[in-house]
């Protein structure tokens, strides 16, 4: 059989547009996956939020319960040097956490307590608009969410945290887990991650582990919607602050001195 | 083609490089295939192990790799910018030149992606960002412009190379098969010529706006977030003209080279230098203006967030690398570029490597202190990059020339066409255009 030029050039540019085309679909065909979705029963209608007392938790010195908790249940690893560190909860001193007050004025002591911060929960979250895989979104109940298994690692989600809330692997952190809590996933290297509000314990309507682990009661948690919820008696008794309100994130995290 | 076409005379020349294959370039192979290598297993162990084998840490989470992917896409301006713009403005001191630009361009900016690719945790999910778009994400934005800059300005490379591919055809010249499939049948004729043309030309003017939208929407990547001197408006322009900038003096030096290199002192002349380097000076004070913009901006009005990095620049911890890039990027190009005198071809040279290295410093400048000290920074980190980062960044240079070597080593670095098209057509159309101008004389 003779093929000329022009014939070649066509079953040439066939084939390549069929190779094409072909990946082309297989990528889209296969875009559609269904949204995880909460159980609605727990969580429709809920709007999570979180008030730390600080004159409670200065209560007792070198406490750091709700962190070992949390890190412990979250297969959080320890490499023992801040350049691979992962957190979900830890502590920054008080001129830290709160750089905007008028810190001259504050006594010396004051402005290097330990305030605990974590993930604010934003309503407004910077964070998930730079996420380029939607790896990370906020849920209905204001949780804001992180996919492991999507997470490409471009860490522009830690760049849009103007927190500094959100950790990277940077190395296989599964040697570095004390024991493994089969319960929840651990990591692979080269993932974003945070707190989650510990969303696997609302589920089972159990509170945040780190709620739960603060014997001095200075963290507490509820539905914001609710308005007669431990926390919105709080927000509507006393004075509370939140960090950087002025970013315009609205964080659920709130702060009474 | 006509047998007279095939009469090359002086320009014979310019193909001596495609025909002969000295020890020269068997050692620069050798040297840049090394390099790229190690380059190449540096990245191996990072994929093994984890960005952990990076100096980067959770605070300082980009560094090398980014400043790279800015820098590398930032270079990729000067193909677009001397080939296009000075197509469309007639500048017909081009012609040597535009072939040699519009190569760094594409070649480069296939290290701009790679280099974002190699940063990722996760290299083997870079597909998700097709598979699971998030359109509001500045990275998708650079996902699509820079596909689309890549693809264009591929085809305007390709379609000026089209000529001389047919006349290397013509020539019987060796791996014929290649330029027979390449010239995808052009032999010249009237009407080819006018499509060619027209081709060409229509691809100059789609090509400039999309450069323009590339390196702004690079800049977003940075503007776009709320950290502190990074959140600016200016930060599209002064990425842009940065980008040009840095683009020109890569140009320079590439043709400086490939005129030492391959003898082509009668075709790369002092006056494109010369002319080069006066747009090169134009950049050299827009640069300044924008950076001087900013940093004025920035400092009058003190917010405590942007006043913690602007000193830390200026005076603190980045204070070296910062005045190095000034000296670098201003104080020694502009006194060598202001004065006739030294705007020679070592001249340009000089001052064109001195804006490269400090280019690559001012974008490393930008990215890094803004990490050290965000707006809630609690540790005062540290960021000393890898051997794995700069084996990477040699590799990813080495990869690049290697690409233009083989290149080189296939097509004719200046175009002929264009050269002989300047001789045959131009010396005549630039007199009836000059007579336009004047009173009186030509047609409109």
């Amino acid at each position: 059989m003779e093929i000329d030029r022009r014939g070649l050039l066509k079953a040439a540019g066939l084939s390549l547009l069929g190779l094409v085309g072909g990946s082309v679909w297989y990528v889209i065909s296969r875009a559609k996956l269904p949204e995880p979705s909460p159980t609605p029963k727990t969580l429709v209608g809920k709007k999570w939020g979180m008030v730390i007392d600080l004159k409670k938790c200065w209560g007792t010195d070198g406490c750091t319960d709700c962190i070992d908790v949390c890190h412990r249940v979250h297969n959080v690893p320890r490499f023992g040097n801040p350049k691979d560190e992962i957190k979900w909860i830890w502590t920054v001193p008080y001129e830290k956490a709160f750089p905007e007050h008028q810190l001259e004025f504050i006594e010396e002591d004051v402005r290097a307590r330990p305030v605990p911060v974590l993930c604010n929960q934003c309503d407004n979250p910077p964070c998930i608009k730079y996420c380029p895989t939607k790896a990370t979104w906020r849920r209905e109940d204001g949780v804001v969410m992180m996919d492991y298994h999507r997470c490409i690692g471009c860490r522009y989600c830690m760049a849009g945290c103007p927190y500094g809330s959100r950790s990277f692997n940077w190395k296989n952190p599964r040697p570095f887990i004390k024991k493994i809590n089969f319960d929840f996933p651990t990591r692979t290297k080269g993932v974003v991650e945070k707190c989650n509000f510990c969303q696997e314990r609302l589920i089972q309507g159990l509170l945040p582990a780190c709620v739960e682990a603060c014997k001095e009661r200075a963290l507490i948690f509820g539905d914001l919607n609710d308005p007669d919820s431990d926390v919105r008696r709080i927000l509507r008794s006393r004075h509370t602050i939140q960090r950087h309100s002025e970013l315009g994130t609205k964080p659920k995290v709130f702060y009474v001195l | 083609m006509a047998k007279r076409d095939l009469d090359l005379g002086e320009d014979k020349v310019l193909l001596e490089h495609v025909r002969r294959t000295g020890k020269g370039f068997y050692i620069t192979f050798s040297i840049l295939v090394a390099l790229t290598l190690w380059g190449i297993y540096a990245y191996l162990t990072q994929y093994r192990y984890g960005l952990g084998v990076t100096g980067l840490s959770r605070q300082i989470f980009w560094g090398v790799y980014i400043t790279n992917f800015v820098f590398f896409i930032g270079i990729s301006h000067a193909g677009t910018f001397i080939s296009a713009i000075l197509r469309v403005a007639k500048a017909e001191w081009r012609r040597p030149i535009s072939r040699s630009a519009e190569l760094t361009t594409v070649f480069i900016l296939l290290f701009g992606v790679g280099s974002v690719l190699v940063d990722l945790g996760r290299p083997d999910r870079m597909l998700y960002v097709i598979r699971y778009p998030h359109f509001r994400s500045p990275l998708l934005w650079d996902v699509i412009c820079i596909t689309t800059y890549l693809t264009v300005s591929s085809i305007c490379l390709y379609l000026a190379l089209i000529p001389d591919v047919a006349l290397l055809r013509d020539l019987g010249e060796k791996r014929k098969w290649l330029y027979q499939v390449l010239a995808l049948g052009y032999r010249g004729t009237e009407r080819q010529r006018h499509l060619l043309d027209r081709g060409i030309s229509f691809m100059a003017i789609l090509v400039i706006p999309v450069m323009i939208t590339v390196h702004t929407v690079v800049s977003f990547v940075f503007a776009m977030t709320i950290q502190p001197m990074w959140h600016s408006a200016i930060f599209g322009p002064y990425f842009v003209v940065g980008a040009i900038f840095s683009g020109i003096a890569a140009v320079i030096v590439a043709i400086a080279v490939i005129r030492k290199v391959f003898h082509l002192e009668a075709y790369l002349k002092p006056v494109h230098f010369n002319n080069l380097g006066i747009l090169l000076l134009v950049m050299t004070l827009l640069w300044f203006y924008f950076t001087a913009a900013e940093y004025v901006t920035v400092f009058y009005g003190s917010e405590p967030g942007e006043m913690s990095i602007f000193w830390s620049k200026l005076t603190g911890r980045f204070s070296l690398l910062f005045w190095i890039d000034f000296v670098l990027c201003f104080l020694i190009p502009l006194p060598i570029l202001a004065f006739r005198k030294t705007r020679t071809i070592l001249g340009t040279f000089i001052a064109s490597t001195s804006i490269i290295i400090g280019m690559w410093l001012e974008r490393f400048v930008i990215i890094v202190p803004t990490l050290t000290q965000q707006r809630l920074s609690i540790e005062r980190a540290i960021y000393i990059p890898t051997w794995v980062e700069w084996s990477i960044l040699a590799g990813c240079i080495s990869f690049f020339l290697l690409l233009y070597l083989f290149f080189v080593k296939l097509f004719p670095i200046v175009p002929i066409w264009e050269v002989r098209e300047g001789r045959e057509k131009s010396i005549v159309e630039v007199g009836e255009r000059i007579k336009t101008y004047l009173p009186g004389g030509g047609k409109e």
